[in-house]
């Protein structure tokens, strides 16, 4: 397997009036190719940190990160950003707000406005497209972030928290949807969550972080077989050991 | 909302009133305080001297306010884009705005004599600060998720500018065009005093020469009117340009 993302030693201070946040430290970590890989912690433990320096819009404070092979000196190419807070225009309707990666990229408006269809359709957001954002619910919004990152086919998805916000039937469905993207596109999945569930549903491989500052505790293989259901018992046994380990730095605290 | 705005004409109503006791009472010989029926008829019988000058003074407005738009809004959408230029242009900015433009009148008059110019000049200085620093102010004021998400993308400059700096700043910006035009309106009476002779600023100077204080109050209704509707004008663009924004903002103005 190829390596796509490497991260070295990485660490990241926020500075702040009083005192510094030591939001991350030495963090290793070696994705490869094609790896669907879930964060998982609690709140304030740097995930949505780590996956913005891997997308190169924070630099570390120290260690290095590359990707495919390249040290990270900005936003790559081949990578999508699904951001915990939406970031949506809010003067964009739905429809362009969905356009906007393709229209960075040079897109044409026909191809953008019938790629983004394609992506409205899979988010159930067909009768929305002339919406503004503030016209949404804070589901949709996530959704039409998601639909975002999905139009130009990326290599890799850096995706924080993108299905909090929805109703489990609409988050099965996306879920679904995503794991079908990654099988058909060999897409790298970085994709940060605080639920155990669907950390199992969906990841190769789970990263485990412990807060202040923020360390990978554990580094867990998903062998189990797709598609999974929470009642097999490998799955139980699974959800078991990670509870102990998310729970184990709560009784730290 | 029919009774909203009855309230707003009730001071003015009370104003009109007070006047017409004043007048009967006797308070001031009629030569300086005349009947509110009086200074209507100066609109009936004087109707083309009050028209031709306020026109000479909104087209001034027009012309002076335009120039600090097309100046004030590139560059500061500029200088609120690029630190260096923030750096190199701040101190100047606050020093320069420090200055009322009615103080520099006997500059302009030196250098650009009497007569249009030195009052247009004086119109687009006291537009240029306030549209500058609300258009500074609202570039500082867009969310950072949004320039990560454009970065992300790798918009170009151009589009980041055009796309999410510009449109992200316009509800400041009219904030700024609010302040200009009140500024410009004050600053174009004050010009025509001294440096102009035609406007509404010179009609009232010229009429106290000839003891005409019908004219000269007359005046003052028309210019507090085309301020009035000047700010709505402003308000109401405002309003159908920054449409995104309803929603958004808890009160609206
Ligand atoms: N821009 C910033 N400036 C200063 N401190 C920051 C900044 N962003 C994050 N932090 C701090 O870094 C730490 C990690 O934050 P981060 O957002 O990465 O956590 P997280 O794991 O994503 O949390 P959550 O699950 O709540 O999203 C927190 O203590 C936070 O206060
Ligand atoms: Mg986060």
């Amino acid at each position: 397997m190829n390596r796509f993302i490497e991260c070295v030693g990485v660490g990241k201070i926020y500075p702040g009036k009083t005192e510094n946040v030591e939001a991350l430290r030495g963090i290793d970590l070696v994705c490869d190719a094609g790896e669907f890989v879930c964060l998982l912690g609690r709140s304030g433990c740097g995930k949505s940190t780590l996956l913005q320096m891997m997308a190169g819009l924070e630099r570390p404070t120290s260690g290095q990160i590359a990707v495919a092979g390249r040290e990270l000196d900005g936003p790559s190419p081949d990578a999508a950003v699904v951001f915990q807070d939406h970031g949506l225009f809010p003067w964009m309707t739905v429809q362009k707000n969905v356009e906007f990666n393709m229209k960075a990229r040079g897109a044409k408006a026909a191809e953008r406005a019938k790629v983004a269809r394609h992506f409205l359709d899979m988010t159930s957001l067909t009768g929305f497209a002339d919406r503004y954002p503030h016209e949404l619910s804070g589901g949709m919004r996530q959704r039409v972030g998601i639909a975002r990152a999905l139009t130009t086919e990326p290599k890799a998805l850096l995706m924080d928290e993108p299905f909090g916000a929805l109703d489990a039937q609409t988050r099965g469905r996306l879920q679904d949807e995503l794991l079908q993207i990654w099988e058909k596109q060999r897409t790298t999945v970085l994709f940060v969550t605080h639920s155990i569930d669907e950390a199992l549903l969906l990841a190769d491989r789970i990263l485990v972080f412990s807060p202040r500052p923020g360390r990978i505790a554990a580094d867990i293989r998903v062998d189990l077989p797709r598609p999974r259901a929470s009642q097999s018992a490998g799955f139980s046994a699974l959800a078991r050991e990670l509870r102990g380990l998310v729970g184990a730095d709560r009784d730290i605290d | 909302m029919q009774l909203r705005r009855a309230l707003g004409l009730l001071p003015l109503a009370l104003l009109l009133l007070a006047w017409e006791l004043a007048v009967q009472a006797k308070v001031y010989p009629p030569v300086l305080l005349p009947a509110p029926g009086k200074v209507l008829l100066v609109f009936v019988e004087d109707w083309q001297t009050v028209l031709d000058n306020a026109a000479a003074s909104v087209a001034r407005v027009i012309v002076g306010i335009g120039l600090s738009f097309a100046v004030a809004v590139p560059l500061g959408l500029m200088i609120g884009r690029y630190r260096w230029l923030d750096l190199l242009t701040d101190w100047s900015i606050q020093i320069f705005r420090s200055v009322p433009p009615i103080s520099l009148i006997p500059l302009a008059i030196l250098f650009l004599g009497i007569g249009d110019k030195p009052s247009i000049a004086l119109i687009f200085l006291s537009g240029l600060w306030p549209l500058l620093i609300n258009t500074i102010f609202g570039v500082r004021g867009i969310e950072r998720t949004l320039i990560k998400v454009a970065r992300a993308a790798r918009a170009g400059e151009l589009l980041v500018m055009k796309d999410i700096i510009l449109p992200a700043s316009l509800p400041a910006i009219f904030t700024g065009l609010r302040l200009a035009v009140g500024a410009g309106w004050l600053t174009v009476v004050t010009a025509e005093m001294i440096a102009v002779k035609s406007g509404l600023g010179y009609m009232i100077l010229n009429a106290q020469l000839t003891f005409r204080s019908d004219l000269i109050i007359a005046g003052i209704i028309v210019i507090g009117a085309i301020g009035l509707v000047a700010d709505q004008l402003v308000r109401r663009i405002r309003a159908h340009v920054c449409r995104w924004q309803e929603g958004l903002t808890a009160a609206q103005e």
